[in-house]
């Protein structure tokens, strides 16, 4: 018997569930977080699960890259993941083939090619001008510009820069951070599971061969880019409340006060329900975007709107609801409650607020609905 | 195309065909008779086309899978095709009922009937006996072939028109309370039956009570064994659960949202609602709420047919569909402002959401009171589903 996607996707997670716990990090313990261990990722195959499968990769989708996403949010892993697996496979797919592109996703796959994509991360539809200009004549091209919370852009070989070419036209520019005029500076932010770097390229030079195209459609590139780094940060979000809303459990049912367990009582009982039904609708919703991406439908930029709007903001609800729950010992360092709850919010951010987001749906309605009727 | 994609073809060309026109205004204020007929036809329109019982068994009159289910929901929905609300229990509960624990006699005698037109109500409430259904105090007494009925119900829907009614009652007073009642088929043309419309909030009367005073039942009538009916009627309240979501949950995404889109659109002297951002939020979050429980219900219908439903996913999706059916409501009201209160009637044979938006809001609460109260659901997913201790019983130490 064929086995199914969804029996795939169980053996993956088991295996992602298992590896990820053995790797040893423990949230909260410790004054930093343990970054996955680089090598355990490669030697996984999750880098390079969207890699074609000449390319040293599994050739496989999206959808197996949200069950590793899910997975790295519920231990709330520091990795590069987003950075070269999520964004950077993605952006270079996006690409038509070329000597420069097939190298460097199989360096990806591998593992000894870490990147980072410059696209933008915080609100706004993604439709304005590229932040960064490819100017010059041909074989003298530079490129300037500068951008902020670069995901993993810190800690990597490569930076996959989408810019505007003399022509306007979006294209991939592929630079070192040791570029003479790059510069990579760390943002530390409080989610220290997380790293960002402000991009800044002041005229640096590139090489014809660095300069990438996209295949088809050019022009939606970077908002797939975004809408793909959107789903991801959302997926990692339903892990980190699903996560959070199993050790409330546990701990409600242990956890003993006016002689009986604190998840007896009802005030304590609904709210943990109320969490469980923000998860299950949210999973459903992560489920259709997952599909719809991956299958590249058209209508995939509104189901991942709505899984990272409503995702986004249910997974702060929910851990604010589980530091509550756990009382006292939740607001301690130790617990490690503060770590999920400062990537929850952080992931809300990421990519578009819920309300960046839904101002993305509701423009649908105002479009169809024309006034005076 | 796949066989689904003609099978939706075929059901769009008949609700073109066949959904009343103008059905809304005509059965807006009209009297209870008009309302039944209209009822009875529109169930014989439908069940001429093999769409009246979709869900039953191939051998009673229905069969269609679980995907042509689904889809036949979603275009009845989507052509905003009445619902069908006098024969609700018959086709469900009473159905589920009897298809699952009745005898080769009792399903020969009412399961075709049915289809005929017989309209069943749901005895099962008490004045005692909400939340804690199981204290219900009706009792049947055994004397011969029969049993003998004394007590009282509440919150029957469509009593009024029933033939049928699907009775809870205690047969066994010493033992624990879940396990001395037994489940019954009561004619409603047996003597002794007083039944009473209850005025609801919103000013209609779906609702009865039900006056039993010394009722003969006769023993065949009883479904599964004396003193198991606890257990009957726990197993076959859910039977119907998927299915009925799904439809609702459609129609809330269908007609619902977009009567609410209409209504936002409507320009005021400050200018259209829908301009305002705070409106399109609110939308946005209505839309993708509805979008997620759509997709949960598809999941809910599928996990019946595979036996794979767990023992919080129906209380999971009643709540959220009550709550968000409420949220709605209560937006579109506000949004409708003052001319929406001078709507005196809502269409009958319509959804919970008709685009009356006070009355659907005073209405809303019938769903989360009834078949088991957001608290109840609450507390059953928080059991059930995340295996949380139950409260300890009142005495116990």
């Amino acid at each position: 018997m064929t086995a199914t996607p969804t029996d795939l996707h169980d053996e993956l997670r088991r295996v992602a569930r298992g590896l990820l716990a053995r790797s040893g990090r423990e949230v909260g313990g410790g004054t930093s977080p343990v970054p996955v261990d680089w090598e355990l990722l490669a030697s996984s195959g999750w880098l390079g699960l969207e890699v074609p499968e000449g390319l040293e990769g599994a050739g496989a989708t999206f959808e197996e890259v949200a069950v590793v996403l899910h997975e790295l949010g519920r231990v709330a892993a520091s990795s590069g993941y987003l950075g070269s697996a999520v964004l950077g496979v993605g952006a270079l797919n996006l690409l038509d083939a070329s000597a420069a592109r097939d190298e460097l996703l199989a360096g990806v796959a591998a593992g000894s090619a870490r990147v980072a994509v410059v696209v933008p991360t915080g609100d706004g539809d993604g439709a304005q001008e590229p932040s960064f200009r490819l100017e010059g004549a041909a074989g003298a091209r530079r490129l300037s510009g500068e951008a902020g919370f670069v995901p993993d852009a810190p800690q990597v070989d490569y930076l996959l820069v989408p810019a505007g070419d003399p022509a306007s036209t979006p294209v991939l520019v592929l630079v070192s951070p040791a570029d003479r005029g790059l510069t990579v500076t760390d943002q530390p932010v409080l989610d220290a599971t997380r790293r960002f770097g402000r991009v800044a390229a002041d005229r640096v030079d590139v090489p014809e061969a660095a300069i990438l195209r996209f295949g088809t459609e050019p022009g939606t590139a970077v908002q797939r880019l975004i809408d793909r780094g959107a789903l991801a940060v959302a997926c990692d979000s339903l892990g980190v409340a699903e996560a959070m809303l199993e050790a409330t459990v546990a701990y409600a049912k242990v956890r003993r006060q006016f002689d009986r367990p604190i998840g007896s009582f009802q005030a304590v009982k609904h709210a943990c329900a109320d969490m469980l039904v923000a998860l299950t609708i949210g999973r459903e919703l992560i489920v259709a975007a997952v599909r719809s991406l991956a299958r590249d439908d058209a209508d995939a930029p509104v189901a991942v709107s709505m899984a990272k709007a409503y995702v986004g903001a249910a997974a702060v609800d929910v851990v604010g609801k589980a530091m509550q729950l756990h009382g006292g010992i939740g607001y301690t360092w130790e617990s490690g409650v503060h770590a999920y709850l400062k990537r929850a919010v952080l992931n809300r951010s990421l990519f578009g607020s819920p309300r960046s987001h839904r101002r993305r749906l509701a423009g649908r309605y105002v479009a169809t609905a024309a006034p005076g009727e | 195309m796949t066989d689904l994609d003609d099978f939706r073809a075929t059901v769009r060309a008949w609700c073109d065909a066949h959904v009343p026109a103008g059905w809304r205004a005509a059965q807006t204020d009209v009297a209870e008779g008009e309302y039944v007929a209209f009822q009875r036809a529109w169930f014989q329109e439908l069940r001429r086309a093999g769409y009246a019982v979709p869900h039953w068994p191939e051998e009673w009159g229905g069969g269609l899978s679980i995907a042509e289910q689904v889809v036949l929901f979603q275009e009845l929905a989507a052509h905003d095709a009445p619902r069908l609300v006098l024969s609700f229990v018959a086709i469900h509960h009473a159905a589920a009922t009897l298809l699952a624990a009745g005898t080769d006699e009792q399903r020969r005698r009412h399961l075709p009937a049915i289809l005929d037109g017989e309209v069943w109500c749901q005895g099962f409430s008490e004045p005692e006996a909400g939340s804690d259904l199981a204290s219900l105090r009706t009792t049947a007494r055994r004397l011969g072939d029969s049993y003998v009925v004394k007590g009282q119900k509440l919150w029957a829907s469509g009593a009024a028109h029933a033939d049928w009614c699907l009775l809870l009652a205690r047969t066994d007073a010493d033992a624990p309370k879940h396990e001395g009642i037994s489940y019954f088929l009561m004619d409603m043309r047996t003597p002794g039956i007083d039944v009473r419309p209850i005025r609801q909030a919103t000013g209609d009367a779906h609702f009865s009570e039900i006056f039993l005073d010394d009722v003969l039942i006769p023993a065949s009538q009883l479904v599964g064994a004396e003193n198991d009916g606890w257990r009957v009627a726990r197993a076959t309240l859910g039977a119907e659960r998927g299915l009925v979501m799904l439809e609702l949950a459609e129609r809330l995404g269908n007609g619902g949202l977009r009567w609410l889109v209409e209504a936002c659109a409507r320009p005021t002297a400050e200018g259209r609602p829908l301009d305002d951002p705070v409106v399109q939020d609110q939308l946005a979050r209505f839309e993708t709420e509805i979008t997620g429980l759509r997709a949960l219900c598809r999941r809910l219908v599928e996990a019946h047919a595979a036996g794979t439903v767990g023992g919080a996913d129906p209380s999971i999706v009643k709540l959220a569909y009550s709550e968000l059916l409420q949220r709605m409501m209560d937006f579109g009201a506000d949004v409708a402002g003052l001319p929406a209160h001078t709507e005196l009637h809502k269409p009958l044979s319509s959804g919970w959401e008709s685009g009356t938006w006070v009355l659907d809001f005073v209405g809303s609460w019938e769903w989360t009171i009834p078949g088991g109260s957001s608290e109840i659901q609450r507390t059953i997913i928080g059991e059930r589903g995340l295996g949380l201790p139950r409260e300890p019983a009142v005495g116990a130490r």
